[in-house]
C-alpha cells in the first residue's frame, strides 16, 4: 500500500501541477485581454487605494500567467507552488472580506468582476474553489517531485540510483 | 537527463535559468506594451465638445450655469447601459436640448475591443455634431458582447441613417483616430473608481443604485432634487 502511494505520488503531483498551473494560466489570460475590467475587479474589493488597485489590476494577470506556465512546465515547482498558493490565500482573504463587509461583487477571478446585483454573489463557491487550489499548492510544496517536470530529480534519489 | 553532465548531482541551473529567462522575457514583452498602452496621453487628439477638465467626457451645455450636472459612465456594449438609455435617454436628451442640465458622457471600453471601436466611433460622430443620435442608435443596435458585429464598416454604414456621409468621418473610424482619447476616458474612469456601468452622478453624487437606474420617475426626481 505504502509503495503504491510512493509510485502514485509523482503522478498526483503532475495532476496538481497541471490543474493549478492551468487554472492560473487561463485566469491570467482572460484578464490580460481585458485590462480595464481587471483593474475594475481589483478596485471593487475596496481594499487598496485606487492607484495601487489599478496597478495591481494590470500586473497581477501577468504574474498569474508566469506562475501558471512555470507550474505546467514543472520548473521550480516548489517555489511556484508556494507563490501560487500564496496568491490563492490572498484571494481567499480578499473574497472573505468582501463577503463580510456585504459588498456585492464578482471575484473577477476569470476576467469579469466589479459590482453585481445583490443576491448575484457567489462568495462561497469562489472561496471553496480557491481553497481547493491552495490545497493542491500545499501538496506540491510537500511533494515537489513530479512526473514530466523540468526540475531535476533531487540529489538524494540520484545518489541512491548511483549506489544501486 | 542532465545527470551525466552534472555528476555532483547539483542544481540543474541551465534548464532552470532557461525557463525563467523565457517566462520573464515573455511577460516583459507582454506586460510592458500593456502598461504603456494604458498610459494617459495628454497630447491625444480629442473629439469636439470633449472637456479635459471633466475627465475627458463628452460635455453638453458646459457653459450653462445653475443647472444640475449629470455625469454618465457607460459602455456601449453593456446591456444595463442599454436599459438605462431606453428608460431615461430621451429625458436626458430633452434636458440637453432645453439647456436644463449640463451633461457629460464618459464612454468606457472595459468590455473589450468592440467597446473601444464604438467609443472611438462616437467620438468621430461628435465631430459631425451627431453624438447624441449616434449614442441612441448604437444602443438600439446593441449586439451580444464582442460577437464581432461591431466593425468600422458597420459603424459607417449605420451612420448613413443619421445622414453622415463624409470621407473624414469614415477615415476617423477606420483609423481609430481617437484611440488615445478612449484610453484617457478609461483612465479617468478608473481614477474615479467607476466599478460598474452605467454609473451616473448628479452634481457629483451617485444616484441610488436600487432605484434611479431602472425608473424614469425616480431618475427625474433625482435630477430635480439635484
Amino acid at each position: 500500500m505504502k509503495e503504491k502511494l510512493v509510485t502514485a505520488q509523482p503522478w498526483i503531483g503532475l495532476l496538481a501541477r497541471l490543474v493549478l498551473g492551468g487554472v492560473l494560466l487561463v485566469a491570467g489570460y482572460l484578464k490580460v485581454i481585458a485590462p480595464d475590467k481587471s483593474q475594475m475587479a481589483v478596485r471593487s474589493y475596496e481594499m487598496l487605494p485606487n492607484s495601487i488597485a489599478n496597478l495591481l489590476g494590470l500586473v497581477l494577470p501577468f504574474l498569474e500567467i508566469a506562475i501558471g506556465v512555470l507550474l505546467v512546465l514543472g520548473a521550480l515547482t516548489k517555489v511556484m507552488a508556494a507563490l501560487g498558493g500564496l496568491t490563492m490565500v490572498i484571494f481567499i482573504i480578499a473574497i472573505s472580506q468582501a463577503w463580510a463587509r456585504g459588498l456585492n461583487i464578482d471575484c473577477g477571478c476569470f476576467g469579469g468582476g466589479g459590482a453585481v446585483a445583490p443576491g448575484q454573489t457567489k462568495y462561497l463557491q469562489e472561496i471553496l474553489r480557491d481553497t481547493g487550489l491552495a490545497l493542491l499548492a500545499g501538496y506540491l510544496i510537500r511533494y515537489p517531485v513530479t512526473k514530466f517536470s523540468v526540475d531535476k530529480k533531487p540529489i538524494k534519489s540520484i545518489s541512491e540510483k548511483e549506489v544501486a | 537527463m542532465a545527470q551525466g553532465k552534472n555528476p555532483a548531482g547539483g542544481k540543474d541551473n541551465f534548464t532552470r535559468n532557461l525557463v525563467i529567462a523565457v517566462v520573464v522575457g515573455v511577460v516583459l514583452i507582454m506586460l510592458v506594451p500593456t502598461v504603456l498602452s494604458k498610459k494617459t496621453n495628454t497630447d491625444a487628439a480629442t473629439p469636439s465638445s470633449v472637456s479635459v477638465a471633466d475627465g475627458y467626457g463628452m460635455v453638453f451645455n458646459g457653459d450653462v450655469k445653475d443647472v444640475p450636472f449629470i455625469e454618465i459612465y457607460e459602455d456601449f456594449q453593456c446591456p444595463a447601459c442599454q436599459r438605462f438609455e431606453s428608460i431615461s435617454g430621451e429625458y436626458i436628451e430633452d434636458l440637453i436640448n432645453t439647456k436644463q442640465a449640463k451633461v457629460s458622457f464618459h464612454v468606457l471600453s472595459f468590455l473589450g475591443a468592440e467597446s473601444q471601436l464604438a467609443a472611438n466611433a462616437a467620438g468621430c460622430a461628435a465631430d459631425q455634431g451627431k453624438f447624441l443620435p449616434f449614442h441612441k442608435l448604437l444602443y438600439g443596435n446593441q449586439p451580444p458582447e464582442n460577437s464581432g458585429a461591431w466593425t468600422p464598416s458597420y459603424f459607417t454604414t449605420l451612420s448613413l441613417g443619421l445622414g453622415i456621409s463624409d470621407k473624414a468621418y469614415d477615415k476617423c473610424i477606420a483609423n481609430n483616430e481617437y484611440k488615445d482619447w478612449v484610453v484617457n476616458v478609461a483612465n479617468e474612469g478608473a481614477k474615479r473608481n467607476i466599478n460598474s456601468t452605467p454609473t451616473v452622478f448628479i452634481n457629483g453624487k451617485e444616484i441610488d443604485r436600487n432605484k434611479a437606474y431602472n425608473s424614469l420617475a425616480e431618475f427625474m426626481l433625482a435630477v430635480k432634487n439635484g
